[in-house]
């Protein structure tokens, strides 16, 4: 009797189970964010009012760098994206009605923008970043529709997406969605002020920095409790962008701001992905903007006219085989661009004394920098960067150790902490 | 201010460099100019882009490396075997020129170069390209794109790289055994 009672239990929550499972793949238990009144279309007056405003909230919300690729046509998509799923493929997003958004409504626009779905119930791949831009306004949201719709048609097919099973059944983002998209889209704080209110929402909507900048889950959703406290990004660190992380890094509010808009500044270069994002976005935003980016990031009201920077870490002790193994590699590989000092060289090689990749808690992006190069980059304005050359061939791990070692307790004031084997790791690829 | 100077010793072009006095911070190409008279290897960029400085250096693997000597110190050669364009011909015991190295000679066989600036580099390159062959012989359709890709990175000035492309191909495929079916 009792068994059978028990089976019965387990039979129930089985199917409730499967039932609830059923509800949430078939979409029933999302939740849009997105008004009904989108449905109406906007007039051809509307739309071309709009457009201009909207190739500016298109540059804050960098869409360009994902959906083109290089030397590729414009708005056409075709970038893929490595995931541990498998190759996704940014898609055409010109107004071509066969291959781009062509046919796509206001609201189809708006659905896919803010709730990762797209024409016909489509579910977009989390790499389109929709739960950041899940806060955009429906007014900037339609701005970039309608520039998107003034771009000439791009007559290029959409490549396949190449992901395993199960990740490649789209429906299946609905459990990703319900964990991970948050109903909230409030963006505005009272309390604070319209600078601090401004930047909050290009840093969590449009510039959607969290995307990089925060860790996440094993679902690969953001964690909320550590936002913009830094995350793995292809090998590579996206650093903590907190007001402690940049403090960390030698940034002060008037030096991050500056450092947006000319991808430069005595803690080094833009590198890697931010280097796309400085090229197509962050040079064209208007001061204001970037300043109200900074004073957030650092938990401001405004920004602080007083540009001091913070004082210099102070070195710590290295081992004296350490430092002589070091000093040898820098000066025989290394002094001649970046200068026997560190001091670099200005408009052609960064400075090393001052770099943050040398007072970040993981040496990570220096030694992969050191051991993989950088090529020649060209920055606002006439700057140039010339090539970094790579050094795996030429460095072994210990020797590489050493250096990464020597480097960041003399100049970045961080423990000598890296060993051979984390230099082979990185090596590697890991 | 006095330079920290350090004690150097290494082999170039097969005669061991008695230990010598030279400042921490010295260059490759400067030592090699100012202690040796060597001056073969160019300075063209003094940055690292251009490569008309390289020189070999030999590794104990017996594998030839080409290294940039303007954006090297000199003290990271200590110890080492190095070859500059001064060394890669044959000479008899008075150091009078007898044969040139097959590089060499087919650069001028096919008239590569106007200036010469760049040559010391694509010497030095190509012979580098053949050792490499030497031990790892690629196959005949893949020639012209190794030969374009080990040394895109020597920039010449005055000639559009064709006949330092031809040249280069030549003497391969003249060279038994860096080539395979
Ligand atoms: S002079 Fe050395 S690379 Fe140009
Ligand atoms: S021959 Fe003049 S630079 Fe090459």
């Amino acid at each position: 009797m009792r068994a059978r009672k028990l089976l019965g239990i387990l039979i129930l929550l089985i199917v409730c189970g499967a039932v609830l499972a059923g509800c949430i793949f078939a979409g029933l238990l999302e939740k849009s964010v997105v008004a009904k009144d989108v449905d109406q279309p906007l007039s051809p007056d509307q739309m071309k009012s709009l457009a201009q405003r909207g190739a500016y909230v298109a540059v804050a919300a960098d869409c360009y760098a994902c959906h083109t690729t290089t030397g590729g046509a414009p708005w056409a998509g075709g970038l893929p994206f490595k995931t541990p799923f498998g190759t996704i493929y940014s898609t055409n997003i010109s107004s071509d009605p066969d291959n781009g958004i062509g046919n796509w409504t206001r609201a189809d626009f708006h659905r896919a923008v803010r709730d990762g779905v797209g024409k016909g119930g489509r579910h977009l791949y989390p790499a389109m970043p929709y739960a950041s831009y899940r806060k955009m306004t429906p007014e900037d949201v339609d701005a970039v529709y309608a520039y998107l719709m003034s771009r000439p048609p791009m007559k290029v097919a959409n490549p396949a997406n190449e992901l395993t099973f199960p990740f490649n059944i789209r429906q299946g983002l609905t459990f990703w969605n319900l964990l991970n998209l948050s109903g909230d889209t409030q963006t505005k704080d009272a309390a604070r002020s319209d600078v601090w209110n401004r930047g909050r929402y290009l840093v969590d909507a449009l510039a959607h920095c969290g995307e990089c900048h925060t860790p996440r889950n094993l679902t690969q959703g953001m964690i909320q409790s550590d936002y913009l406290k830094g995350a793995m990004l292809e090998g590579l660190f996206a650093p903590d962008i907190t007001k402690d992380g940049l403090t960390r890094m030698g940034f002060t509010p008037q030096l991050l701001a500056g450092f947006m808009k000319s991808g430069l500044s005595a803690q080094g270069a833009m590198t890697n992905q931010m280097y796309e994002v400085v090229h197509f976005s962050t040079q064209y935003m208007t001061k204001d903007d970037l300043d109200a980016m900074s004073a957030y990031l650092f938990g401001l009201d405004a920004l602080p006219k007083d540009a001091t920077p913070p004082a210099p870490p102070k070195a710590v002790p290295v081992a004296a085989d350490v430092a002589s193994s070091a000093r040898n590699t820098y000066l025989g590989l290394c002094a001649s661009c970046h200068g026997a000092e560190g001091q670099g060289i200005p408009h052609v090689v960064v400075p090393l004394a001052t770099n943050a990749s040398l007072r970040l808690t993981s040496a990570r992006n220096l030694i992969h920098t050191t051991l993989n190069g950088i090529p020649a980059r060209r920055f606002p304005g006439l700057e140039r960067m010339q090539p970094m050359p790579a050094f795996k061939d030429v460095l072994d791990d210990r020797q590489m150790a050493d250096l990464a070692n020597w480097m960041r307790a003399t100049w970045g004031g961080e423990p000598p902490n890296v060993k051979a084997e984390d230099v082979a790791e990185i090596r590697k690829g890991h | 201010m006095t330079l920290a100077m350090r004690k150097l010793s290494l082999t170039v072009n097969g005669k061991t460099i008695d230990p010598v006095d030279v400042p921490e911070t010295m260059m490759m190409q400067d030592f090699l100019y100012e202690y040796l008279n060597l001056t073969g290897s160019r300075m063209g960029c003094g940055q690292g882009i251009c490569h008309a400085c390289t020189v070999i250096v030999d590794g104990d693997d017996g594998a030839m490396r080409e290294i940039r000597t303007c954006i090297t110190g000199a003290h990271w050669f200590a110890g080492k075997k190095v070859r500059t364009v001064e060394g890669h011909a044959t000479r008899d015991a008075s150091g009078a020129i007898t044969a040139l190295s097959p590089v060499q000679q087919a650069f001028i066989e096919h008239f590569s170069f106007q200036c010469g600036y760049c040559t010391p580099g694509f010497v030095t390159g190509a012979t580098v390209l053949m050792d490499e062959l030497k031990r790892k012989p690629v196959r005949r359709a893949d020639l012209e794109k190794t030969i374009s890709e080990a040394l895109d990175k020597h920039i010449c000035r005055c000639t559009g790289y064709v006949r330092y492309f031809e040249a280069v191909r030549d003497v391969i495929l003249k060279t038994p055994g860096l080539v395979k079916a």
